[in-house]
């Protein structure tokens, strides 16, 4: 087997052995679904079930997770200890360690997300996506986009702890204020504004429309708006790349 | 002796401290070669421009033929690293570390003699992270050499390991030289040095201070001296001795040391004395100085070899 896949089936066994990790990424989502259920369950969503508005939400925001923690904060982690100074004196290339996480943190997502749809197809109802191939198209996008943005982002703390907090403000401020957990309807006209500098904000308008109301090219701004992100976010991350914390 | 290792006047400043000052030395073939010196003297500095994980300000340095620098690539397929902070995955198994590192290098005849030799075999299904220090140290020597590299970089190698761990460590170090690698480690242990290299090199502030084979540096005439105990000799007689280097009283055990010129006209001098005066001597001895001493006697002195 190649050094490639040998990192990329490690990194992905190395997850599951982190439980509360686990949890964290498979379940929480399902609770706080769960949670909100019960609480707003009954409410009007337009032409939108509560599961076909809220589901496909969570399914962005858990691209978040992923890419903040499972992926940023274990890289940064792993350039404080010396495991990634450790590669440096081996012949690996750096994109391949890059690959391997990408890859790693796309298997624990879809996992993820498969979670969150059977979890609302039981319980919700939920109804599968009306543009199938959008929503494929809009996860590829924000894969693509927050992937190395939380990469780029996380790589400029010194420490895992740093690394972390930043990871939570981003993931708090996204959650709360784009959109993915209370509609947007119900907030004030400056949060309005607000949510649209989150990038999450877009993740979400093309899930949700893809999941109910219209194929992507509806959604021209918020795919080109995660496109550019992405071709920004792939840039800053590997000019940034950084084998330790310690200057040369 | 083939040289696989030249260092010539080389340079490493960190903002306005200087880490490595105007260094030169070479390293040959089939040795192991020591760079000794208290923490901060610029060891782990040296050893990483070495391995090219660092960029040196001024001076030449070729490992293998290559400049580390530009070639880094290609010389990590033919050198092996040890840091000093032990540094894989927590949750990886030491098995799969070991396929892992032995997928990345371009040769596929994995060392398994190497896994003997450390007794890896009962901890392979262990995690990295449960394993004691001693245990963390074998692996990570143990992905250092899998590939059989021609030179083996080890930076502290015995650190945080019992005086038992630490003697196993150089008889595994020591094999592995018989075996052909060559084999750069630092260290601040003056024992491991005397104990385990072939030559060494002692630096402090970034200078070298002494390079040589560690017998014959300890033969240097300032580590040399006359010990003996004596609850009445007066300490002055002696400092106005000839040729007198320097003279140490511990009150608390009335052990004295003379470091002279010549020890033997010193000792005849300091019988003549006692006899004379009816002082008491006792436990007398020629003292050989270690390297500990010697190195005590750069830190103080600071004068260069």
């Amino acid at each position: 087997m190649t050094a490639l896949w040998r990192l990329t089936i490690l990194e992905t066994k190395m997850f599951f052995r982190e439980k509360v990790q686990v949890f964290w990424t498979f379940l929480f989502p399902v609770l706080m679904i769960w949670l909100f259920g019960s609480m707003f369950g009954n409410q009007d969503y337009g032409n939108m079930t509560f599961a076909s508005y809220f589901v496909p939400s969570w399914i962005g925001v858990n691209i978040v997770t992923t890419a903040f923690f499972t992926l940023g904060t274990v890289l940064t982690g792993y350039r404080e200890t010396g495991v990634l100074r450790r590669y440096q004196s081996t012949p690996i290339a750096p994109w391949k360690i890059l690959f391997a996480h990408t890859v790693q943190g796309t298997v624990i997502f879809s996992l993820s997300a498969v979670v969150l749809i059977v979890f609302g197809s039981l319980m919700l109802d939920l109804h599968a996506p009306r543009y199938l191939g959008s929503t494929l198209i809009a996860l590829v996008l924000a894969v693509a986009a927050f992937f190395p943005f939380a990469l780029f982002i996380t790589s400029l703390a010194k420490n895992t702890q740093t690394a972390a907090a930043i990871s939570s403000l981003f993931l708090n401020l996204m959650l709360f204020l784009s959109g993915a957990t209370f509609p947007l309807d119900a907030m004030p006209n400056v949060l309005q504004y607000v949510a649209k500098i989150l990038p999450l904000y877009y993740v979400i308008d093309l899930m949700r429309a893809s999941w109910n109301t219209g194929p992507i090219w509806e959604h021209q701004t918020s795919a080109l708006v995660l496109l550019g992100i992405s071709v920004v976010s792939i840039f800053l991350a590997s000019k940034f790349f950084r084998w330790s914390g310690k200057n040369e | 002796m083939e040289e696989v290792i030249s260092v010539n006047n080389l340079s490493k400043r960190y903002g306005s401290t200087k880490a490595v000052n105007n260094l030169s030395f070479s390293v040959k073939k089939g040795e192991i070669f020591g760079i000794i010196g208290p923490n901060g003297a610029g060891k782990t500095t040296t050893i990483e421009i070495l391995e090219g994980l660092r960029k040196k300000d001024e001076g030449e340095v070729l490992v293998l033929g290559m400049n580390p620098e530009k070639e880094r690539k290609k010389l990590n397929n033919r050198i092996g690293v040890q840091f000093q902070a032990t540094s894989i995955q927590k949750k990886m198994k030491v098995k799969e570390a070991i396929q892992l590192f032995g997928s990345i290098y371009d040769q596929n005849n994995t060392n398994n003699q190497i896994i003997k030799l450390l007794g890896l075999e009962e901890k392979m299904n262990k995690y990295f992270d449960d394993l004691s220090g001693g245990w963390k140290q074998r692996v990570t020597l143990a992905l250092a050499t899998l590939h059989k590299p021609d030179i083996l970089f080890l930076d502290e190698p015995s650190m945080g390991l019992d005086p038992h761990a630490r003697r196993e460590m150089w008889s595994i170090i020591r094999s592995l030289r018989d075996e052909g690698t060559t084999i750069v480690v630092t260290t601040h242990y003056m024992e491991e040095a005397e104990k385990l290299c072939d030559r060494v090199a002692m630096i402090y502030n970034g200078e070298l201070r002494a390079l040589d084979e560690p017998n014959r540096l300890v033969e240097d005439i300032s580590s040399q001296y006359v010990s003996f105990r004596s609850p009445d000799f007066p300490v002055e007689i002696l400092k106005a001795m000839p040729d007198i280097m320097k003279v140490e009283h511990d009150e608390l055990s009335d052990t004295i040391k003379v470091y002279a010129e010549n020890l033997q006209s010193c000792s005849y001098l300091l019988f003549k004395e006692a006899e004379e005066g009816h002082y008491h001597i006792s436990d007398f001895k020629f003292e050989r100085g270690t390297l500990d001493d010697l190195f005590v006697h750069y830190l103080e002195g600071g004068q260069t070899a």
